[in-house]
């Protein structure tokens, strides 16, 4: 790993300012999760790093909140992983976002990791990170998961590189229908996060629409409509730190035993959190059922271009789903 | 018996034997040698669960490790390596290195023209005065590569015009991991090296006898030791002729050795410390490691910079270059009589250990089942451009029981036999089939496997399994290898030291006990002092005989204190030696008169009462040898309860039952700890341990323990450890091993649950969820 040196900016316009004037070599340092791991690698060899926890009381305030706010929630970008999962007075209804915050990574790196950093860190893919290989993304050729080694990598919206977005936090900040804030150029602005996201078509050196030297505020969650209940399903090879192979997060709004509402995102099947629209448009306006879902849950994969090691993805996505509705409508899950 | 050999050597008669199966037994040993410990001996500190002595030094961060060793002017080593499957070096300059910040040395450790025949062969070495000097430096090194055609797929690299991977035969040095009596070297045709066969009876003659045959093919995985401590060592030279080195080994001795003959020194002119032992599982003998030449790196380069060198290799270098257990591709056939009855078992295995041999599947297929007339085992390596394999905690063992043991299993399915009766009526040993028959009752193996089968068949999606798996191994406790030595000041001061390396077993407590037990004296007043080559020869810890080798000696060496201060005791209260004993409280007695340990002590004449011992070879085989050879076999079983999600195809070890032995349990506590270390790697095998390695570019994709996945805590299954002490007449206490036995038959149990609980085999390992889920989707084998 390279010296680099750390600054420590009070006000947010310093911070960008900084950042401005060399972006690839100055990044915003927030848990440093990712960063250090990719400086560490060789993936990046930065001069500076910008410290975002030195952010004075008041200029840091929005990105440090985690507050409720008129029945929704707002959740700075510097809100680590632990505080989230621990937060007091979480609506009932953001279950999936406790229950994602609370699955990722380890309890000693989700007290350092942040919602920002959490949505914002580079893929795992393995040929990606590999110090002597060149991919798409560190400036090579092709893909090379696609010809090689692809059992974790995407069955949905992929190429020309398939990488799967390796956000936890995403799927259920998109099924919440979470809204993100940033500041840039032009001030600020905000988007519904599902847009934060690009796809490798649409960009190959970056996962996010983020302009150089824009920051990432906040997240806020609406207020859930009665009756909205979410959840998280996730299956992984190993309990302890492990990399989820496939997650839904899923919110469903329930009117008696009647679905008037879903909304399904699928996590690590796709470079981008993946809403499964058909599984939401067969759901609305039926009611929920053990049969319902076991006949729902296979469209989750429509559109699956499964590649020659990860087809598994297909079936384990649908089994999550199908549990997740279990789960997220109270119909008793079979033995 | 001639008059020589008699004069040696006197008979005893032991009561030896496990639970209700104890019978009298005449063991002959050499003559001085003191009664060996038998069912009739009643011991007090030995046999008691002991936590560690070294205990809070490890947990409260006080131990020394090679890694923390810090000498004044210390210099710290980085190594280059290739980056390429199979390259030609045709230039390398190191001089540019040294003008890199930092840097005081630097070396090749490669010559133009050589081949380096994988990604992460050494190139070059340096010293700086921090490690990332060390590091940044290595691009500096001018080095130029001409890659060459390689494999590393062990099917591909089986084909004919497959890319050579050695042009001329292959010759190793065989370390004290390697299981004793496996024999290595044969034919070679292409990458294929034909290796030894285990050979009873006729087995083509059994499979046309058969009523019912079953053949698969099963395939194993790629696994890396993965010690928490990466391979490390100091090299500080005392002058031109001495060194001091501190390792990170499991064979203090095969490190002074190697250095000596590296750096042409006598070996009396090499100290090895290792204080204390981030784990070695095999890969930690001699001073370099498998695939790098760490030895005569950190020594060449502290002799050129005439300053002390550390050399701690990262975690991407342990997992590139320092030892695997070799993946395996076995063809098994089982033949079977209508009655049930095995005709014969054949298996021809594949494996590859990289650029290394040694990827035999061990005992298991030839020798658990011996009911079985006819039997064939034949092993071939195949070389891959891949880092080579080493001694892997019992090595070939896990891999050859995972196949015969599932192999079994589908064939008991296919005859609709229970798969523990079939195995109980092809197992001879006589602890096994105990075992077997412990575990049947104490993991309600019937009511059990019906509750899965019914969930199996309404089609539950929370699904169970059980299976059940057996271990094989030998004591290979050795003879004359250990020179412990005992002392006992005026002060009463209780001292025993040898050579001997902790690899994490607790031998350091053992020896403590062994000695308390023979001077009657509470354990807090022995100290042991291991860990160094000055403190008397001792053995490598591999083949799981730390124990049976050492602690033998330091009851014969504390004998022979006793003895002399039985003497002095004698003298002291005027009595012939014939009426003095020796009470528990370490006081000599004789008829009424005795004299506390202390006064006694104080009477020593001199400084101290000193003696030194070994042990002979071992006395015999009770009740049955290991095949191939004349030591006692160690018999073991494992249940394993599984849970499986249909939906997700994520399969849990929730139970494993462990029933094992190691002769005499000297330390239930320590034994039992080995034994969960055991089950814990037996079941990360299982389930998710592989390398993963990119047969277009030759490179390891997952060199870190974040794709490289271990099981953690939340993984571990509940475990039973279970003790089944076996009074063995072997040597002076009854040690055997049981480090490796414990890993045995994890992996196997689990795969035989997996079978239970999906109804098709998963015959490659790891049974990860892709796998269970073509399992269950109807593909067998997955």
């Amino acid at each position: 790993m390279r010296p680099f040196s750390l600054i420590r900016p009070t006000t947010l316009a310093a911070a960008r300012a900084r950042a401005l004037a060399e972006p690839q070599a100055r990044p915003f340092r927030a848990g440093g999760i990712d960063l250090l791991g990719l400086m560490k690698e060789g993936l990046r060899a930065p001069a500076e790093l910008i410290e975002l926890h030195a952010l004075s009381a008041t200029e840091g305030a929005e990105m440090r909140a985690l507050a409720a706010t008129e029945g929704g929630l707002r959740v700075g970008a510097l809100v680590s992983l632990a505080a989230l999962a621990r937060a007091k007075g979480l609506p009932p209804s953001f279950e999936a976002l406790r229950e994602a915050a609370s699955s990722a990574a380890t309890p000693a790196i989700r007290e350092a990791a942040t919602v920002g950093g959490n949505l914002l860190q580079r893929p795992r893919c393995w040929y990606l990170r590999h110090p002597d290989l060149e991919c798409l993304k560190s400036g090579g050729a092709s893909c090379l998961a696609e010809g090689g080694e692809n059992r974790l990598h995407a069955i949905l919206g992929g190429g020309p590189c398939y990488i799967v977005h390796p956000s936890t936090l995403a799927a259920p900040l998109v099924a919440l229908a979470a809204t993100v804030t940033i500041l840039g150029g032009g001030g600020r602005r905000t988007l519904p996060l599902e847009e934060l996201f690009a796809p490798p078509r649409e960009r190959i050196d970056a996962e996010h629409r983020l302009a150089a030297g824009e920051l990432l505020l906040a997240l806020e969650l609406p207020a859930p409509a009665p009756g909205l209940r979410s959840v998280y399903e996730v299956a992984k090879e190993k309990l302890s730190h492990d990399w989820p192979l496939a997650e839904v997060a899923l919110s469903v709004v329930v009117e008696g035993q009647t679905i008037r509402g879903a909304r399904v995102v699928l996590g690590h099947v796709a470079p981008i959190p993946w809403r499964a629209l058909a599984v939401e448009q067969a759901l609305v306006g039926q009611v929920a059922s053990a049969e319902l879902f076991a006949r729902v849950a296979p469209l989750a994969s429509v559109g699956a271009r499964p590649l020659a090691q990860n087809g598994y993805k297909v079936a384990l996505t649908q089994g999550l789903v199908r549990a997740a509705l279990h789960r997220a409508c109270d119909v008793p899950i079979p033995e | 018996m001639s008059q020589e050999e008699d004069s040696l050597t006197k008979n005893v008669r032991l009561r030896l034997g496990f639970a209700d199966q104890l019978r009298e037994v005449t063991v002959t040993t050499p003559k001085d040698e003191p009664r060996p410990w038998d069912a009739d001996s009643a011991l007090t500190v030995v046999g008691q669960p002991t936590p560690r002595v070294e205990g809070s030094l490890k947990a409260s961060g006080a131990a020394v490790y090679t890694h923390d060793v810090r000498l004044p002017g210390m210099l710290y080593a980085a190594i280059l390596r290739s980056p390429h499957a199979c390259a030609t070096l045709e230039h390398l300059d190191v001089a540019a290195a040294l003008a890199q910040p930092g840097v005081v040395a630097a070396v090749p450790l490669a010559k133009v023209g050589d081949r380096l025949r994988f990604a992460g062969h050494d190139v070059a070495a340096l010293a700086a005065r921090s490690r990332d000097e060390a590091r940044a430096a290595l691009s500096a090194i001018a080095v130029r590569y001409r890659p060459e055609p390689f494999v590393v797929d062990t099917l591909e690299a089986m084909q004919p015009g497959a890319p050579q991977v050695h042009a001329a035969a292959v010759s190793e040095r065989r370390t004290e991991g390697d299981e004793p009596g496996e024999a290595s070297g044969g034919a070679a045709r292409g990458n294929v090296r034909l290796g030894p066969s285990q050979s009873k009876g006729d087995h083509k003659k059994g499979l046309r006898q058969a009523k019912v045959t079953h053949s698969a093919t099963y395939t194993t995985q790629v696994h890396t030791h993965s010690a928490l401590e990466t391979h490390s060592l100091v090299v500080r030279w005392e002058d031109p002729r001495r060194m001091t080195v501190w390792c990170s080994t499991q064979g203090i001795f095969s490190v002074r050795d190697e250095m000596a003959e590296i750096f042409g020194l006598k070996p009396a002119d090499v100290r090895v410390i290792t204080e204390h032992l981030g784990g070695g599982f095999g890969a930690k003998f001699g001073a370099s490691a498998p695939g790098s030449r760490l030895g005569y790196a950190a020594g060449e380069l502290a002799r050129r910079a005439g300053a002390p060198v550390s050399l701690c290799l990262d975690r991407r270098e342990e997992q590139l270059c320092t030892g695997n257990r070799p993946d395996s591709i076995q063809q098994v056939t089982l033949g079977a009589g209508a009655d049930g009855a095995l005709t014969a078992i054949h298996v021809v295995a594949h494996g590859s250990g990289g650029i290394a041999t040694g990827a035999g599947v061990g005992r298991s297929a030839f020798g658990v089942y011996s009911r079985c007339p006819n039997i064939k085992v034949e092993s071939h390596d195949v070389f891959t451009n891949a880092g080579p394999s080493t001694a892997f905690r019992a090595p070939g063992h896990p891999q050859g029981a995972f196949a015969i043991e599932l192999a079994i299993d589908e064939l008991a399915q296919k005859m609709g036999r229970d798969p523990l009766a079939l195995r109980l009526a092809h197992v001879e040993h006589a602890v096994r089939r105990y075992q077997l028959e412990l575990g049947r009752e104490r993991f309600q193996w019937a009511a059990r496997r019906a509750e899965a089968e019914a969930r199996r068949a309404r089609g539950a999606r929370i699904r169970h399994g059980v299976g059940v798996a057996c271990s094989i191994w030998g004591d290979y406790g050795r003879a004359k290898a250990a020179v412990v030595t005992v002392s006992v000041g005026r002060d009463g001061a209780i001292f025993v030291r040898n050579g001997a390396q902790d690899l994490g077993t607790g031998i350091r407590t053992v020896l403590g006990q062994v000695v308390a037990e023979v001077l009657g004296r509470p354990l807090a007043e022995v100290t042991v002092l291991i860990g160094d080559s000055e403190l008397g020869p001792s053995v490598g810890s591999g083949g799981s005989q730390t124990t049976s080798s050492v602690a033998p000696a330091a009851r014969n060496a504390a004998e022979m204190v006793r003895a002399q201060l039985a003497e002095l005791a004698a003298r002291l209260l005027d009595r012939p030696i014939s009426e003095l004993s020796w009470g528990t409280d370490g006081s000599a007695r004789a008829g009424r008169r005795s004299l506390p340990f202390r006064e006694l002590c104080q009477k020593i004449e001199g400084e101290a009462v000193v003696a030194s011992a070994t042990r002979p070879k071992t006395y015999g085989a009770h009740p049955m040898r290991y095949p191939g050879g004349d030591n006692y076999q160690i018999a073991g079983v494992q249940f394993a309860a599984v849970e499986l999600d249909t939906w997700t195809g994520e399969l849990r070890a929730a139970e494993i039952l462990a029933i094992h032995e190691c002769g005499r349990t000297h330390n239930p506590l320590t034994a039992r700890s080995q034994v969960q270390g055991g089950v814990l790697l037996g079941v990360s095998y299982a389930l998710m341990e592989a390398r993963v390695i990119d047969r277009r570019f030759g490179q390891v994709l997952n060199p870190n323990l974040e794709s490289y996945k271990i099981a953690g805590a939340r993984d571990l299954p509940a475990i039973d450890v279970v003790f089944c002490e076996v009074h063995t007449g072997a040597n002076s206490t009854g040690a055997v091993g049981i480090g490796e036995p414990a890993t045995i038959p994890t992996a196997a149990s689990i795969a035989c649950a997996a079978l239970h609980a999906i109804g098709r085999p998963v015959r490659s390992l790891p049974i990860t969820p892709d796998r269970v889920l073509a399992a269950l989707a109807g593909q067998d084998g997955a």
